[in-house]
């Protein structure tokens, strides 16, 4: 066994499984005292979403590194950090730009292996994602829950090409290993980054995590929302997270990504699955201290709209995102009119997916209408992770599976209420149709 | 005829705002300008976004604002705004400012134009409010910017914001862009200049059918992977691209053309007019701005009698060019 000779005498260290941990090489103490608040006491902002999301990634003393490369629609979140960094005198925070995604994920590795104790955040969208896929692949395989990607949300493909957000690249890389969460609204996304890290940080999940939001539609929408004080931020995260058991590669006698066979590959995997399932257990826990500690709902499963103790609705829906809210705007003067009880749920863990919350949240209604937001060759990726969550279900409700607002496109009220028709008429005859697209108060 | 009161509107639900503009005309901030004033106000929530997509400058583009007392939860674009904003005249020739907005509506244009002519011209039925935004930036800005005025208009339009308020607001906002302070002290006189040049006017012009909202007919036949005609195309509307407040303008009163063609070889855009002629081979007699001419200026450039130039769009305002098959 090694041990490390320094100046002051033999560096004392713990034995891990990874390796060996130097206690006294990191002085975590010492960079919290280094950050300078940007906030001291709670605040009301007026500001887009990527505002938001920089916001409370600067917040964290944890945070001192953030590598990036910009892409539409995450750029404003680079700007505004390294804007803010650039106004901060003696702030210990640095900027570091990138030449590109792939080197954003890299150095992201690099950065979460040499010290398991900060978090590195970064932003991206689109087929930036697609770039870092190499790594964040690793990251999720590696046990770096001090890693953080924000997804803005945008359609992936360069031909055509389309700026505008929905969540098909969030979908597309839900086997990166990442604990995904969609928030929507302003207040959702900067409160879904303030908890995410005790969420992925905590020991027996080990996991980075991937906030997202939809490009544009709230990327680039203003609204008002509440920043808390740093120290507030510090308090609660501190409550959760806590020095790492596993040493990096600055603090221990370890490596990272080392080759393994076959015979012990698959056990690292099945780690890992059962790393993702206790965050299961964990989100609600971490949401609930999150509103009692801030007054606002935190982290769950979904957002829940009409739902009366009780009493099953005859169409549930399930959306995610901000057009989720135009469901919300409409659903009493449709049910008044239709004289058919509606209820909703906003899925927000989108991986891992809430299966058994979703199970009991839809059971009991006639029809479920899931709204698909992004590219799929099938019925749709929600589509077919609700139909999972319904399995073996007495009576299961009939699925209507929708698409609409792909590309970002407007989910308007009267598609809203053409899609709600559909899945009326559906509590009586089947579905005509295994998934059907709709846009502008019409079925395609 | 009755319009509709923005405030009342604001006090019983939502207000529902919408703006029409070019990239570049200075649009969103008035927009984040009005989210952020509302935002100021206590118990009131806003949401407001632009619609710009991968647009370069010059690019029609909208924005959009909710102003309610109730936490908003529609995320829908606005399709029937209570007051409609249009920043940018040319912007209009690409889309209907007006559309969906309820009879008796509040329209604020940025131009030099009456009311009464805009309502005339737009086919507008409610509330008309013109300021000459271009002008008073031009005069305090140096910068022919309309969207301080603006600004200013919307704020007039809505009613009951203290002006100090509505000053502050805006300042903050360029501050927040790192702006100078000498630019920031011409901002504020012309948002001062402002409020004695906005018109008013209530009129009744839209006809039936006027500013509907057009029904989706479905996509039609799509290229596989969004494969794109030439920008040659005639689909391709580059006028919409053109510098903001000009166009191009052909005067030949001594006919002067000596037929030499440059102009004609270098227009990227193939749409200068001319006829045949027996002594100089032909004479070249305007082009065809309606459609495709973004000025980029190779035809000032180059024509040797000097029978092109810029015209301010104002004084070319009637569409009197039909659109043609190009050179």
């Amino acid at each position: 066994m090694s041990t490390l000779e320094t100046t002051l005498g033999p560096s004392p260290h713990v034995d891990t499984p990874g390796g060996e941990r130097y206690t006294d090489i990191i002085n975590l103490a010492r960079v919290k005292a280094a950050h300078v608040p940007f906030y001291t006491q709670r605040e009301a902002v007026t500001a887009d979403g990527n505002t938001a999301a920089a916001l409370a990634s600067l917040q964290m003393w944890r945070a001192i590194v953030y590598p990036g490369f910009p892409i539409t629609p995450s750029t404003k979140w680079i700007e505004t950090v390294a804007a803010k960094v650039g106004a901060q005198k003696g702030t210990p925070k640095r900027v570091k730009l990138l030449e590109a995604e792939h080197a954003v994920a890299d150095y992201i590795a690099g950065a979460c292996g040499a010290c398991r104790d900060l978090v590195f955040i970064t932003a991206t969208s689109s087929v930036g994602l697609d770039h870092m896929t190499e790594t964040t692949r690793s990251l999720g395989a590696s046990g770096f829950g001090n890693a953080m990607i924000i997804d803005v949300y945008r359609a992936t493909a360069n031909y055509p090409l389309c700026i505008e957000g929905d969540p098909s690249d969030a979908m597309a890389h839900r086997d990166d290993g990442f604990i995904q969460v969609c928030s929507r609204g302003k207040q959702q996304i900067y409160d879904s980054i303030v908890q995410l890290p005790c969420l992925g940080m905590h020991p027996e999940v080990m996991t980075p995590t991937m906030p997202g939001y939809y490009g544009i539609k709230d990327s680039h929408r203003n609204a008002k929302f509440w920043v808390e004080s740093d120290a507030a931020v510090h308090e609660f995260q501190d409550r959760w997270i806590h020095e790492c058991d596993l040493p990096g590669t600055i603090n221990g006698d370890t490596a990272m990504g080392n080759c393994v066979t076959s015979r012990h590959f698959q056990g690292f995997k099945v780690a890992q699955k059962r790393r993702i399932e206790r965050a299961l257990e964990l989100l609600p826990q971490i949401g609930a201290d999150f509103e009692r500690t801030f007054g606002r709902p935190g982290l769950a499963y979904f957002d829940e709209t009409g739902f009366d103790a009780g009493k099953p609705a005859d169409v549930v829906v399930v959306g995610m995102g901000p057009d989720y809210g135009t469901f919300e705007s409409v659903r009493d003067a449709w049910t008044a009119k239709n004289g058919t009880t509606t209820a909703g749920i906003a899925i927000r863990l989108i991986n891992p997916f809430p299966r058994e919350a979703v199970r009991k949240r839809l059971a009991g209604a006639k029809v479920v209408l899931v709204v698909n937001q992004a590219h799929h060759s099938g019925r749709g990726h929600l589509t077919l992770d609700v139909a999972d969550a319904l399995h073996g279900v007495d009576n299961p409700p009939r699925i209507v599976s929708a698409f609409c607002g792909m590309g970002g496109a407007d989910v308007s009220e009267s598609t809203w209420e053409v899609m709600l028709d559909e899945a009326k008429d559906a509590i009586t005859t089947a579905p005509r149709q295994p998934y059907m697209v709709f846009h502008e108060g019409a079925r395609l | 005829m009755r319009t509709l009161d923005p405030r009342a509107i604001l006090e019983e639900s939502a207000l529902e705002v919408r703006g029409d503009g070019k990239a570049g005309g200075g649009l969103v901030l008035a927009f984040q300008s009005l989210a952020a004033l509302f935002s100021s106000l206590p118990n009131t929530h806003v949401q407001e976004w632009p619609f710009f997509s991968s647009a370069r400058r010059g690019a029609n583009i909208r924005s959009f604002l909710r102003v309610s007392a109730k936490p908003i939860a529609v995320g829908c674009e606005v399709t029937r705004p209570v007051i409609t904003l249009l920043m940018d005249e040319v912007a209009a020739k690409a889309q209907d400012f007006a559309e969906g907005v309820p009879h008796g509506g509040t329209f604020v244009i940025n131009t030099r134009r009456t009311p009464q002519e805009c309502a005339k011209h737009f086919h507008l039925s409610g509330r008309v409010m013109t300021v000459p935004g271009d002008d008073i930036g031009m005069q305090h800005l140096k910068h022919a910017i309309g969207n301080v005025s603006a600004y200013v208009a919307m704020t007039e339009a809505i009613g009951g914001l203290p002006m100090d308020d509505v000053v502050g607001v805006f300042l903050g906002q360029l501050k927040k862009r790192r702006i100078p302070d000498v630019l920031i002290e011409r901002n504020r006189e012309a948002m001062n200049a402002t409020k004695a040049a906005i018109q008013v006017g209530v009129f009744d012009e839209a006809r039936p059918g006027d500013h509907a909202s057009t029904k989706f007919e479905g996509y039609g036949v799509l290229p596989i992977g969004a494969q794109t005609r030439l920008r040659l195309s005639q689909n391709n509307k580059t006028a919409t691209y053109a510098r903001s407040g000009f166009r191009l303008v052909f005067e030949d009163p001594t006919s002067a053309c000596t037929g030499c063609s440059h102009c004609i070889t270098n227009c990227p855009e193939g749409i200068i007019r001319w006829t045949p002629d027996a002594e100089t081979g032909l004479k070249v007699h305007g082009a065809d701005v309606s459609s495709f001419c973004k000025l980029c200026g190779e035809c000032i450039e180059i024509c040797p009698e000097k029978l092109f130039k810029e015209g301010k769009f104002e004084d070319h305002w009637v569409e009197s060019e039909p659109q043609e098959a190009r050179s």
